[in-house]
């Protein structure tokens, strides 16, 4: 069978694809906390204010996260952008040699979401997973690492021109 | 099966100038491509407790009925091997009868209707079934060129069992002059896939004296994913 297209999320979406505590992402398992702040910007440099960003990421133990009876699903998050183009995400640092999590973007202007990852961990075990394989000697790997600062991580998020972040094909 | 991604790509591009709002948001840089099955793993997966009763009914949650023309819309989540996807997470949301969205970001000046949000949610049955109760939403003007208007559509989001399968998309309604103008529509290049965006009119699908009947199927990427339920 064909597949269904993808149109755009459009403008007005907030509400019903709102979660309560979609930010928090929850897990049967323990692990360290750890909070990724954010902040999306567009080709001429404004902030993209009207985005929603998911992740997706391994258990803090390197499993695929087990969910409970109730509440949100396991190491998912659902969240939109401020006016200011920012986000924050509460979770536990994913398991593995290189922790990460796999990201979708959509929104008003994006007929299709925007696949990217974010990955929390120095730059030498990113360069060396083999799913960054074609990036090893490309300095645009750099716009999927996450900089540690504080008692967060820190990532920008640039949909187009200077210091585009890379995306993904599906 | 891994020819099925070496087939035709039925979404739209990202850079489509006719859609004002691609132009600054559409990456220039040519796509990484993921080794295959990283997206396959199965999940997130949605705890049932998730959806309440009613939460598909989008009819009966004011304090008495919404205005417009009241329909049944219900369907099929299928892979492209044409299995149901079962247990998944459905969520929609729409304008009401006149056009207008209960979102603050919405300044068409067409009124309001206090019982009617606009929101609904459900999850597929073992076979993929849905079904929504909700009304006929209104075209509405919207400023990406002169005299534009958006056809009448119900707003889709589609969790699938796995990360290849996630999908947003648009039920337009057949025969809608509109759709004709419509950059959104247009931006997917290929018409037999435009076209399964369009729900069926269905009338036994519906309410006896009720409601009309609607049929929209939808399928979603990777025959290779295993639909779990739950």
């Amino acid at each position: 069978m064909d597949r269904t297209p993808s149109q755009t999320v459009g403008p007005f979406f907030h509400e019903a694809l709102r979660w309560r505590d979609g930010h928090r992402v929850a897990f049967a398992e323990s692990g360290a906390d750890v909070v990724l702040v954010g902040r999306m910007l567009d080709g001429a440099g404004q902030p993209v204010g009207d985005a929603l960003v998911e992740t997706w990421q391994r258990s803090p133990t390197g499993e695929p996260p087990a969910s409970g009876k109730s509440g949100n699903p396991s190491g998912f998050a659902r969240v939109e952008t401020r006016k200011d183009g920012t986000f924050r995400i509460e979770t536990r640092m994913p398991g593995g040699p290189a922790p990460h999590l796999d990201v979708t973007i959509v929104a008003r202007g994006l007929l299709k979401p925007l696949r990217t990852r974010v990955y929390l961990a120095p730059e030498a075990a990113v360069r060396a997973d083999p799913a960054m394989k074609p990036l090893a000697e490309s300095p645009r790997l750099q716009t999927l690492i996450a900089r540690a600062e504080g008692d967060a991580y820190h990532w920008e998020v640039r949909l187009q021109g200077d210091g585009e972040t890379v995306f993904f094909s599906a | 099966m891994n020819d099925l991604s070496q087939r035709p790509d039925v979404d739209p591009p990202y850079d489509y100038p006719e859609y004002g709002s691609t132009r600054h948001r559409a990456p220039r840089e040519e796509l990484l491509k993921l080794p295959a099955g990283t997206l396959d793993a199965a999940g997130p997966l949605v705890p049932r407790g998730f959806v309440r009763d009613g939460d598909n009914d989008l009819t009966i949650h004011g304090k008495s009925k919404p205005l417009g023309e009241k329909m049944v819309l219900a369907g099929r989540l299928l892979d492209e091997s044409g299995r149901p996807i079962r247990d998944s997470l459905v969520e929609i949301w729409q304008a009401n009868a006149s056009g207008r969205y209960d979102h603050p970001g919405d300044t068409h000046d067409a009124p309001l209707d206090p019982n009617f949000k606009g929101i609904g949610r459900t999850f597929t049955d073992d076979d993929g079934w849905y079904r929504f109760v909700t009304i006929r939403p209104g075209a509405y003007p919207w400023a990406n060129h002169a005299f534009a208007w958006r056809p009448q559509h119900i707003h889709f989001s589609l969790l699938g069992n796995a990360p290849v399968q996630r999908l947003i998309t648009q039920m337009y309604f057949p025969g809608d002059p509109l759709l004709d103008f419509d950059p959104v529509y247009q931006s997917v290049p290929d018409e037999a896939a435009r076209k399964r965006m369009i729900c069926m009119l269905q009338l036994d699908t519906g309410i006896e004296g009720v409601a009309l009947g609607y049929r929209f199927d939808i399928v979603l990427a990777g025959a290779r994913s295993t639909p779990l339920g739950i």
